[in-house]
């Protein structure tokens, strides 16, 4: 092979990265091709056209906004978290924001293109957005809770703690690691929910969906500022909290079932037909579990976001504290306090499970498996169904039906129809 | 009355050489040689049809010896029709202009000073 042809083949492999999952079969087909080709300028010519394919394909406008749009908020989002001078957990903050951003940008090409419907497009962008916003958040929370000076911890809470990144404290690789992994099975779970092979319904996408941001808008309300025993609340005073804590309460652990009972009853196969119960049970539990991950999801990203908004923007800590009695100190305190990742980060990890517990629950409930009806032997347990229809007749005149299919090539794939009454496999869209 | 899609040249030339056999799974070079379009014309045309449910792909079961793999396309049965309708009416207007024209010509002389 001539370092040409090498340098090309080494191009076209990278470029065949740019296509989406569907499509690389494609670059695969046109490079294996070429070796028919004859050598020299044709078959160059040949790899030169492919090379071309490969980037136009790649390059469409509408996917190519969308690489940039994540891009540039990747790079905004670890540009947050990157560490700044003075921090000793450097190696810790750098490798989740290089880790996540690799992870958030390779996911796609495992659980391939996003459903057509909206309901699924949204949840592909929320969880995205709602992850950078975690990673951007944590790491300049960690950076700031990096330079607090020691005092003010001791001064804080009466028991003396080390202080994350400084000589008390390494850096935490545990937590780290937690939030890589809960992150992980975030995206996992979402992509695979929306992904065009998937069999969970748009209606139930939109049920989780909405069940899931209600419960993170009443969560937020109630701990914008943290979830901490002094998490403060700068909206709602004393009792009046009282009922929201009630509500949060009702809808982590009845939203879920409200998804997965709405789900199971109005899911619909394509054509209209009432699905069967274990369908029914599946659409359930996949609403139930989208509820309470959505819901986890938006509050950390939203309470995080303010959080961090907070502690950067003085006028927003101004508007979130305007007590006249509230002193510098006061106010500090407030800010360390909030700063406390960790309790979002076990609310993303147990809240699924309660979801996936109170839906797998719930649609064993609402859609008992139906009984057998007592039928005489021999009498099949049902109506009889409509018989096939006769396939259409070619406008060849059935000129290519008379190929025996079975013996066209050595190929796997086999969906010509075979003519009514042939015994060849007809087309069924599998 | 359902509109038939409509086909630029290329993509005609694709069909119309899949029209040929259409039973028979084809290569891209061969298909190249007939349609005489280059590489970087051919496969995004097959990736067309092939979305549109009109061309059918397969991976070679048996490769030539020390060769890889190599890709086939041949129509589906929607394929085949509607290539045989793009084909015929891309045909007729063809026909219908070729007829035209020596009338319209000679309007146009006619009427020239």
């Amino acid at each position: 092979m001539s370092k040409q042809t090498r340098v090309m083949v080494a191009v076209a492999r990278a470029l065949a990265w740019l296509l989406p999952a569907g499509r690389r079969d494609w670059a695969e087909a046109v490079w294996a091709e070429a070796q028919q080709v004859p050598p020299g300028m044709a078959r160059l010519a040949w790899r030169a056209g492919g090379a071309w394919m490969l980037a136009r394909e790649g390059l469409r406008p509408r996917r190519l906004g969308r690489v940039v749009v994540f891009a540039a908020a990747a790079a905004l989002a670890a540009w947050t978290a990157w560490p700044k001078p003075g921090i000793s957990h450097v190696t810790e903050s750098e490798f989740t924001a290089i880790a996540m951003v690799v992870l958030l940008g390779l996911a796609p090409r495992f659980f391939g293109v996003a459903s057509p419907s909206r309901a699924g497009r949204f949840l592909r962008v929320f969880c995205y957005a709602a992850l950078l916003v975690f990673l951007a958040a944590q790491g300049f929370l960690g950076a700031f809770t990096g330079l607090v000076p020691r005092r003010a911890y001791q001064h804080l809470w009466a028991a003396p703690r080390g202080v994350p990144g400084t000589s008390t404290s390494g850096p935490n690789w545990i937590g780290a690691t937690v939030m890589l992994v809960v992150a992980a099975g975030y995206v996992a779970v979402f992509l695979r929910l929306t992904s065009r092979r998937s069999q969970v319904t748009r209606g139930t996408l939109v049920l989780g969906t909405g069940w899931g941001l209600l419960f993170g808008v009443v969560m937020y309300v109630v701990a914008p500022l943290g979830l901490g025993n002094y998490a403060t609340d700068p909206w709602l005073r004393g009792s009046e909290i009282d009922p929201l804590v009630v509500l949060a309460w009702v809808l982590l652990f009845g939203g879920p079932v409200a998804a997965c009972v709405l789900a199971g009853r109005r899911c619909r196969r394509p054509d209209g037909s009432v699905p069967s119960y274990e369908f029914r049970i599946r659409q359930g539990i996949a609403a139930g579990v989208l509820a309470s991950m959505t819901g986890a999801l938006s509050v950390t990203a939203a309470a995080l976001g303010t959080i961090t908004l907070m502690i950067k923007s003085a006028w927003l800590r101004q508007w979130l504290y305007h007590s006249p009695h509230l002193t510098a100190f006061g106010t500090y305190s407030h800010e360390i306090r909030a700063t406390q990742v960790g309790p979002y980060l076990f609310m993303c990890l147990g809240f699924p499970f309660v979801g996936l517990f109170m839906s797998s629950v719930a649609a064993a409930i609402a859609n008992p498996a139906p009984r057998q009806p007592s039928s005489p032997p021999g009498n099949g347990g049902g109506p009889p169904g409509p018989g096939p229809e006769p396939g259409p007749v070619p406008p060849d005149g059935g000129r290519v039906d008379r190929v025996p299919v079975l013996a066209l090539s050595g190929c796997t794939v086999f969906r010509m129809p075979g003519p009514p009454g042939s015994g060849l496999p007809m087309t069924d869209g599998e | 009355v359902a509109s038939r899609p409509k086909f630029s040249a290329q993509t005609l030339s694709v069909l119309a050489a899949l029209c040929d056999e259409p039973s028979q799974w084809q290569h891209g070079y061969a298909l190249a040689k007939q349609t005489g379009l280059k590489s970087g014309t051919l496969y995004p045309i097959l990736i067309r049809l092939a979305d549109r449910g009109l061309v059918e792909a397969c991976w070679q079961d048996e490769p030539q010896p020390g060769r890889p793999r190599r890709h086939l396309y041949r129509l589906t049965a929607a394929g085949l029709a509607s290539a045989t309708g793009a084909l015929a009416s891309a045909a007729r207007p063809t026909a219908t202009k070729a007829a035209r024209t020596p009338a319209v010509r000679g309007t146009v002389v006619g009427l020239a000073p």
